[in-house]
């Protein structure tokens, strides 16, 4: 395999990835770079291949060719300690997937203790300080049933804080949420991106890509079409698969 | 008609079907026991992607379905001695019962793995976790739950079936009813006996089951508010 290049390396970098799924080319050619502390948003229309891009950096999806290198370590080499590589990197998944059986401050302190080994006791002190952060200090106790969408939603995020990772990744963080919820996990989602994390971030957004974003990325059909400031792709969107994409979404 | 119906000689049988029926309490129980480790072998082995795991599993588990519990127990009591291994009946018995109902625990737990969203395995992946701490922490507590009633079911059928043992005369229940019908010529009142006890045992599995989802049911994962 190919060395990868001398050049500066970011905290996320694709270099000519593809994949397939079957005979579908669900992710062509991607190159893209993120730097330390940037925040780049994803978006496209459905099936464009975001959540697969994201799914890639942390390796729930396999890329077929190219390299792709997360904080200076390059997928599939041998060398490269996956499951260590994974603490350095939140996930926050569309259905917040939370461990039903266990409360909120499980939920943030499961994988601390056993994966990273933090004494316990520290890192209930921590679970609690997340819970707190994202607005949650009176559902410490309470199991995800007992949550709504929006609080799972931040639970989830303080789930990945509680592993102080280098990256965060956003798979439609807000998509299931209903609309009067979905304010409540951007505020925490601003607030983590204000601390300096490295956030790539699937999601529509656009309040949010205006906010905080350094970078918006726009996808469809497998491949990166645009990749601009929000300022330069929400005014002038430079293709029409882009124009008809914002048409879309900006109407309502 | 039930005049000869002699409830005097069930009394006075009554010891033997005692024995009888602790012999079949704790047979079954080890045996239960002996399937369960069977079962969770078997299925972890089909939940491999690996074939070379998968088909041993699969063919093990087809064999024991697609066969008769008598012709496995007939297999393990008459042929294995000619193949140089002797053994108590009543370990060939508990050993047939394991194996049997083995196959089948195996099914119900690799559904309730199954049952698990995909969503919990992803979430384990992407915090760092290896393959033996989703399962310990994530995926098994999840699926338990989901398993013990059909296990208990299982276990009730466990029970049933043990009765075959009588046929390689280890002194259970049914063979306790079997002595009475031969030595005085009671078929009446040995079998209807032993039924009243076998209901017996299926009544306090019955409780252990309704004891078990209450105590579930107290979990607060699964009660919403």
């Amino acid at each position: 395999m190919t060395n990868p290049s001398p050049t500066k390396t970011g905290m996320i970098d694709f270099r000519g990835v593809n994949k397939w799924f079957g005979a579908l080319n669900v992710l062509k050619d991607i190159t893209l770079s993120v730097e330390p502390r940037e925040v780049v948003v994803v978006c496209g229309p459905s099936g464009s291949g975001k959540s697969t891009l994201i799914r890639c950096i942390n390796g729930l999806e396999t890329i077929k060719d190219g390299d792709l290198i997360v904080d200076g370590q390059r997928l599939g080499d041998p060398a490269t300690n996956m499951a260590q590589l994974r603490t350095e990197i939140g996930f926050v998944f569309q259905s917040f997937n939370l461990y039903p059986h266990k409360t909120a401050l499980e939920n943030v302190t499961l994988a601390p203790i056993h994966v990273r080994k933090i004494p316990r006791a520290e890192a209930e002190q921590a679970g609690r300080d997340l819970l707190a952060k994202v607005g949650l200090a009176d559902k410490v106790n309470a199991y995800p049933s007992q949550l709504s969408g929006g609080q799972q939603q931040r639970v989830a995020i303080a789930r990945c804080l509680g592993m102080r990772p280098k990256i965060m990744l956003f798979d439609e963080p807000t998509s299931a949420l209903d609309p009067e919820m979905i304010s409540e996990v951007l505020d925490v989602m601003v607030a983590v991106a204000e601390e300096g994390m490295t956030m790539m971030v699937v999601t529509h957004e656009m309040g949010f890509a205006r906010k905080v974003a350094q970078r918006v990325v726009f996808m469809d059909a497998g491949a990166i079409v645009e990749s601009g400031t929000p300022e330069e792709f929400f005014s002038a969107p430079k293709t029409d698969r882009s124009r008809a994409f914002l048409s879309k979404i900006l109407r309502h | 008609m039930l005049e000869n119906f002699s409830f005097r000689t069930i009394i006075e049988y009554l010891p033997l079907f005692g024995q009888g029926l602790i012999t079949t309490v704790w047979l079954s129980a080890l045996s239960f026991a002996g399937a369960l480790a069977v079962g969770i072998v078997l299925a972890a082995m089909n939940l491999q992607r690996s074939q070379l795991f998968r088909i041993p599993a699969k063919a093990y588990i087809d064999a024991v379905r697609a066969t008769p519990l008598l012709a496995q127990l007939y297999f393990l009591y008459f042929g294995l001695p000619r193949l140089g291994f002797v053994l108590p009946e009543l370990v060939v018995g508990i050993l047939a019962l394991s194996l049997n109902s083995g196959a089948y625990i195996a099914e119900i737990i690799r559904a309730g793995i199954l049952s698990i969203p995909r969503g919990q395995v992803e979430a384990g992946v992407a915090s760092g976790m290896t393959y033996v701490q989703r399962m310990r922490l994530v995926i098994l507590p999840q699926a338990f739950k989901v398993t013990i009633p059909p296990l208990l079911g299982q276990a009730i059928v466990l029970v049933k079936d043990s009765a075959l043992l009588s046929l390689i005369s280890v002194s259970e229940l049914t063979r306790a009813g079997q002595l009475l019908a031969s030595d005085r010529f009671m078929p009446a009142e040995g079998f209807i006996t032993i039924a009243a006890f076998y209901l017996l045992l299926y009544y306090c599995l019955k409780g252990l089951a309704g004891l078990s989802s209450r105590w579930l049911g107290l979990q607060p994962a699964r009660s919403s508010t």
